[in-house]
């Protein structure tokens, strides 16, 4: 079971974005956040990595995690009118330099990527809260060249991204038991 | 058919079962078996309804449960019982005296003449008002085949009458009785059923509710008139009744998903009302397996009570997730005339396809009259109140929230010689599994596992036991804190709505995240992969029982017994 910091408790949205001006020397590497003694254990398995895209400099010994829990409800598991599991989700990078210049800003996406939610700018210690009821998405954190939170869609390059652990379904089709299946039939390519 | 008790489900039970001998079938011939559903298979077998558009597993075909088939009255003319009849109200002071006969009856469901259970010939059973702190006297009579008790789930009832074979009672045998001494120190909607193969006996209709009155008049608030809805679900096919299994379940992975939904036994259940109308929904969720989320349309909907108690505090809601054998309590007004659905809206899993994909099945229609109502109730429905005397009782309990557990459960299974196609399918599925399962995605597969094959576990980590093997001793007095994590690396892991008998306790965390509007419970959901905190407030003495209360998971091993001495 990952351990989540007391800083995540709750929705905390507004954190102070990273700016840093042209001039400035690139800072240290921060180091990873040390683990407190809390009340939130997200479940491991739902927990998924943010891995970095090598896009943006001084990102490339990055990692990261989103983990889930059930946004706050009467019965145990979180549930929206439609069936759709609503999850709060708690994002957090670990040895993220300064980027020079921007601001990273989360975002979650479905996996076509028709629709686009901004969860906003991670705070100073790289870590962001927000709120999803997808069953199947994407999170995605892009360098923004400045926090609007009116942007409906980023401009920036996506520095990290990852997948709900859903996404990792696919058809049985061409698998196992079903090996001599076609997958296209069922969507999927290959 | 047997009985269970906690203890006989323990290590060793389950005889040596030769493996489901299943011959490949050419892959042409993989969609043909879905139209095997109105022949009848090898034994009195029928394959149980699927998606049309889903594969066949291959290397199932014509394959059949290890367990035999089994219907009431199989072979019988339906015309030989009584037709049963909607549940009557029975209001009881304290000391009167019920009798409640245990019997066939016959019943339509979806165009099918069939022969199913009823109490005193009814579905559901009668519906017994009585003022809380009354002690009412029930005295069963069974007249079927199989033993059969009663269990009055959610009541701290006195321990010898709580209706565990074995463990608080011997089971009532065909032409016996047995009486029982009904206390009911908790006001709120309650219900009864039998400890006795729920996946039968309460499938086929042993089930009804106990609704304890308050003394004080405005424990609700104003509502216009109250409704019963009993969700409840069945599996059929074109003949009828899909049989069960005659020496232990099918279904045990997930249990058994039915196909028709009904409301208070009926299908199409149909209810009207005025404009502006606020109706009290008392919610039971009587199914086997099945978890609703039951979505009222347009209507606004505010949450008052769940199984033992009042909320903390009332709240709007925009739907009521109910797992087996929970009870909700629910104010909803109807503000717009025109026909509106009360549904069943999940997202269901598409394990074939790797999708998911929405599933809404209508439970009720209500037709909302132009006229509004009277008295119109608006304004007091528009106020969410808080219960303080709730509030107060919970207060007692707060200093022991975030200490660390005095017991913990691990929700595991085991499974063996099931085909291998089957055990292929559930090691592919565990890419992911859902928090929740909401429909039967694999008819198939489930219907082939019995619990002769599939044994669910809870594991005391501090100590190795599993199930009837836990040994847990309390004190009257004690609080106790339990943590249970539903483990996701086994090959199947589900949901379990966990129920502890005569007692009842606090759902204090949910993965670490504090529960901010509490309720008394006796039922709570444990969803894959969650980790979640229970608070029991030990004050009834006797040997009770802990155990999922999905029949199928039930009768497959997951339940272990306490006591609590004096």
């Amino acid at each position: 079971m990952k351990r989540l910091t007391s800083s995540l408790v709750g929705i905390s949205l507004l954190a102070g974005p990273i700016r840093a001006g042209l001039s400035t020397p690139p800072p240290p590497e921060r180091p990873a956040p040390v683990a407190e003694v809390c009340s939130v254990t997200a479940p491991a398995y739902y927990t998924f990595p943010l891995v970095t895209t090598r896009t943006v400099p001084a990102t490339g010994r990055s990692t990261g995690t989103v983990e889930m829990t059930f946004a706050s409800s009467p019965y145990g598991v979180a549930l929206d009118p439609e069936g759709n599991y609503v999850y709060d989700l708690h994002l957090s990078l670990e040895r993220v330099r300064d980027p020079g210049r921007g601001v990273y800003v989360a975002w979650v996406t479905t996996p076509e990527v028709d629709e686009i939610r901004r969860i906003g700018p991670l705070d100073d210690d790289m870590r962001a809260t927000g709120r999803v009821s997808w069953n199947k998405f994407l999170v995605v954190v892009t360098l923004e060249p400045s926090d609007d939170p009116t942007t409906a869609v980023w401009s920036g390059p996506i520095a990290f991204r990852g997948m709900s652990r859903s996404g990792r379904m696919h058809t049985m089709a061409g698998h196992g038991p079903f090996e001599d299946e076609k997958c296209a039939t069922y969507g999927y390519s290959n | 058919m047997r009985g269970h008790g906690p203890r006989r489900t323990g290590r060793g039970v389950y005889a040596a079962l030769g493996a489901l001998v299943a011959v490949a079938a050419p892959l042409s011939a993989q969609h043909e078996m879905h139209n095997m559903g109105h022949m009848t298979m090898e034994a009195g077998w029928r394959m149980p309804p699927m998606d049309m558009e889903m594969p066949m597993l291959p290397g199932l075909e014509g394959a059949i449960p290890v367990v035999g088939p089994f219907l009431p009255g199989m072979g019988m003319d339906p015309a030989m019982f009584p037709e049963a009849r909607p549940s009557e109200i029975v209001r009881m002071a304290d000391g009167d005296t019920l009798d409640i006969s245990v019997s066939m009856v016959r019943r339509t469901l979806a165009g099918h003449e069939t022969v199913m259970y009823g109490y005193n010939g009814q579905y559901p059973g009668p519906l017994i008002q009585a003022p809380k702190d009354a002690t009412v006297v029930v005295r069963v009579t069974n007249e079927i085949q199989m033993p059969t008790t009663i269990h009055w789930h959610g009541v701290r009832i006195e321990n010898r009458f709580d209706g565990v074979p074995d463990v608080t009672q011997k089971a009532i045998e065909r032409g016996e009785s047995f009486t029982y001494q009904v206390n009911v120190p908790d006001a709120g909607m309650f219900w009864y059923h039998p400890h006795v193969r729920e996946d039968v006996q309460q499938d086929l209709g042993l089930f009804g509710n106990l609704l304890v009155e308050s003394p004080d008049p405005e424990y609700y608030g104003a509502s216009n008139r109250e409704e019963i809805f009993v969700l409840d679900d069945i599996l059929m096919d074109e003949r009828g009744l899909l049989p069960f299994g005659d020496r232990a379940p099918t279904h045990a992975l997930m249990g058994r998903f039915g196909n028709v939904f009904m409301v208070n036994g009926r299908t199409g259940y149909r209810l009207s009302a005025a404009r502006g109308e606020v109706i009290r929904f008392y919610l039971t969720n009587v199914a086997n397996t099945r978890t609703f989320n039951v979505t009222f349309g347009n209507a606004r909907v505010k949450l008052v009570a769940s199984d033992v108690s009042r909320f903390e505090r009332e709240e709007w809601v925009s739907s009521v997730v109910i797992a087996p054998a929970e009870r909700y309590v629910v104010d909803v007004r109807f503000e717009e005339a025109g026909e509106m659905a009360i549904t069943n809206a999940v997202q269901a899993v598409d394990h074939f396809r790797g999708t998911f994909r929405p599933e809404v099945d209508t439970l009720a229609t209500v037709s909302v009259a132009a006229d509004p109502a009277t008295p119109d109730l608006g304004a007091e429905f528009a106020t969410l109140r808080t219960h303080t005397e709730v509030v107060r009782d919970m207060d007692a309990f707060r200093a022991h929230f975030d200490r660390a557990p005095d017991h913990e459960l691990v929700a595991t299974l085991r499974v063996r010689d099931l085909p291998l196609p089957i055990v292929q399918s559930m090691e592919m599925d565990t890419l992911y599994v859902p928090p929740m399962e909401w429909n039967d995605a694999m008819p198939m597969m489930n219907w082939l596992s019995s619990a002769e094959q599939v044994t669910w576990i809870l594991r005391d980590p501090a100590t190795g036991a599993e199930n009837g093997d836990i040994d847990w001793r309390f004190r009257v007095g004690d609080v106790v804190k339990i943590r249970i994590f539903n483990d996701p690396r086994s090959i199947h892991p589900m949901h379990h709505p966990f129920h502890i008998h005569g007692q009842r306790f606090l759902v204090t965390h949910v993965d670490g995240v504090p529960n901010t509007n509490l309720v008394w419970k006796d039922t709570a959901i444990i969803p894959v992969g969650s980790t979640v905190d229970l608070l029991l407030d030990v004050t009834n003495p006797g040997t009770w029982m802990a155990h999922c209360h999905i029949a199928e998971h039930l009768h497959s091993g997951m339940m272990f017994s306490f006591v609590v001495e004096e």
